[in-house]
């Protein structure tokens, strides 16, 4: 497995995102030596001042996306700009998000192939395996995925999940890969559906369904990125906490007022209401209706317990603070 | 509702409850687990549940002392239509047995998506019933209630009353997995809830249901029930959950047995209820 003594040369695609920018200051911290390249089509909100870190806003489906590639020798990528759906529109923007996720995610991974980077991890979701009424509690794996089995706006997440996981056996023995998939992650510095949820007003909470609900947090998420560098061979891994909160249970906690409504309201009016107040896409409303909790053992065997610092609560009263 | 049964003097024991959700309170001590049990909302559904339990089906628990502090696999007979034996033999365990333990009743995968229903359910410790469930909660400890018969030994006509049915053989297979012993229960009283029932087999299959129950009585009638638990049945060594099909049969076939001895012990001692006679 390859040790920091080989990294010299970090790739972190998605940089502008919250987990970025706290995983390349942590990175940068714990090995000053190691040069960073940020980069994200979007503009960079905090960029970290060190000299070995540099970032660059550009799209990386673009012809100076593999000049990148051949003039900075990269050994590690860490792919953490999966599109995510926080600000997607009922329905809109799926082209863009299958663009970015599939064909981007495809050329990413071939050009860590041909400029023979040591070790890529992708960050994808908890998502994938689908939130169904026959869904097992602890999830491994191997279990299928089945996201898109009801709702074809999340076929992205689902391909893109299974593109890096094909591509990561079939070239196993040429580069380190390992895809990630993480239940919820919430911080004050990310912006996702779920952190949005927990930290708004007066949303919507079915009063009919009381799901199970695994979060991590941020900063735990960003040093299991890191210890992934040199502590966790190829394969998949489910990122999440042992211990699970239902999503009632988390919304008074975090002592915000919720509007208890019937899922099949919420079903229809979450297909017609997208206010400033409340951005939920209709297709991620079954999460709030059957638990999804994952198993994380396999990534335990590596990293072991401690490297979840932040147990629920802790995570929640964090973001509370906020 | 609590207060509305407090104003009848249906109110649950206070004591006892305390005495039981202290135990449990350090037994969950998130106060929820995995799988969605909440142990808070667990006290309000017992609590409700009381009265009936108590008052309204006046339960007798024979056999408390065959359950020692261990996980087991909890095994009874399937009756009474709707799966009020199921609630009846959940509260025995957690209010008449010690230590107090939450069953965790496997349900059906319908359930879950029955709003309120299923959360309500979810909440007092039932969950889907899946082999990867069963397995992961009988590693943690938790003991589980399973209903070898399923609909077939709940949905049954009067002339086949307290007749167990074939048992399934997946609950013999997760115990010898985990190691667990199962504890065969015999519920009697619950067919008498409604004593006068067809099921209408063609007309269930046509609307594509479960189970179609033609009764004289679609509210439960308060016929008493007695819950008899019996010894547990330990594995024997060199039984696993691979081992080929006629000795799990065998095995199955022999749980099935005691229980239906246990249903017929029962049958002779049970209490007076109006309904009784057509069936004995």
């Amino acid at each position: 497995m390859i040790g920091f003594k080989n990294i010299k040369s970090v790739l972190i695609i998605g940089a502008a995102g919250g987990l970025a920018e706290i995983t390349a200051s942590l990175l940068i911290k714990e090995h000053p030596e190691v040069r960073i390249t940020g980069i994200d089509p979007r503009p960079i909100p905090h960029p970290i001042r060190h000299e070995n870190i540099e970032y660059l806003k550009m799209r990386f489906t673009r012809t100076k996306f593999e000049k990148l590639f051949r003039e900075k020798q990269f050994d590690l990528v860490l792919h953490l700009a999966r599109m995510s759906h926080a600000d997607s529109s009922t329905h809109g923007k799926m082209e863009k998000r299958l663009d970015a996720n599939v064909i981007g995610t495809k050329r990413i991974l071939d050009l860590c192939l041909k400029y023979e980077v040591k070790k890529v991890i992708i960050l994808s979701t908890y998502h994938v395996y689908g939130a169904l009424n026959d869904n097992p509690t602890f999830i491994t794996e191997d279990f299928p995925l089945r996201a898109s089995i009801r709702y074809p706006e999340l076929r992205d997440v689902v391909e893109m999940d299974q593109l890096c996981t094909n591509w990561m056996w079939k070239n196993q023995s040429d580069i380190e890969t390992l895809v990630l998939r993480p239940c919820a992650i919430i911080g004050p510095q990310i912006q996702n559906t779920m952190t949005r949820y927990l930290t708004t007003p007066y949303a919507p909470l079915p009063a009919d369904f009381n799901p199970m609900f695994q979060y991590i947090h941020e900063f735990d998420m960003a040093k299991i990125l890191i210890d992934c560098i040199a502590k966790v061979p190829t394969g998949l891994y489910n990122i999440a906490p042992d211990e699970a909160i239902s999503v009632r249970e988390a919304r008074n906690f975090m002592g915000l007022p919720s509007i208890p409504i019937p899922m099949a309201i919420l079903y229809g009016a979450a297909k017609i209401i997208s206010s400033p107040l409340w951005r939920f896409p209709d297709y991620l409303l079954d999460y709030l209706k059957y638990s999804c909790i994952i198993d994380n053992n396999e990534i335990k065997k590596h990293i072991g317990n401690s490297a979840f610092r932040f147990s629920i609560h802790e995570s929640l009263e964090l973001l509370k603070l906020e | 509702m609590l207060s509305l049964l407090k104003n009848f003097g249906l109110n649950a024991p206070k004591e006892k409850f305390d005495e039981v959700f202290e135990y449990l309170t350090q037994y969950y001590p998130r106060g929820e687990d995995p799988w969605g049990l909440n142990v808070k909302k667990a006290r309000k559904s017992l609590e409700v549940i009381w009265p009936l339990y108590h008052n309204y089906f006046k339960v007798r628990v024979f056999g408390k002392e065959n359950v020692q502090d261990q996980p087991y696999m909890v095994v009874p007979n399937h009756t009474g239509q709707i799966a009020i034996d199921g609630m009846l033999v959940s509260t025995a365990f957690a209010l008449d047995v010690q230590p107090p333990r939450i069953l965790r009743g496997m349900v059906e995968r319908f359930f879950t998506t029955l709003p309120f229903i299923g959360m309500w359910a979810a909440e007092g410790g039932a969950v889907l019933g899946d082999r990867q469930n069963c397995h992961q909660l009988l590693k943690r400890g938790q003991s589980i209630l399973a209903f070898p018969e399923g609909v077939r030994g709940v949905a049954k006509s009067t002339s086949d009353f307290y007749q167990t049915q074939s048992f399934t053989k997946g609950f013999f297979r997760l115990s010898a997995e985990a190691g667990v012993d199962v504890l065969p229960v015999a519920v009697v009283g619950a067919e008498e809830f409604y004593p006068y029932v067809y099921q209408a087999k063609t007309l269930a299959n046509f609307f594509n249901l479960p189970a179609l129950p033609l009764s004289l009585n679609y509210l439960p009638l308060p016929s008493p029930v007695d819950i008899y638990i019996g010894k547990p049945y330990k594995i024997a060594s060199g039984i696993g959950a691979d081992s080929p099909d006629d000795i799990i049969n065998r095995e199955v076939k022999n749980i099935e047995s005691i229980i239906q001895e246990m249903i017929n012990e029962g049958l002779a001692n049970r209490r007076h209820f109006f309904a009784n006679k057509e069936f004995e």
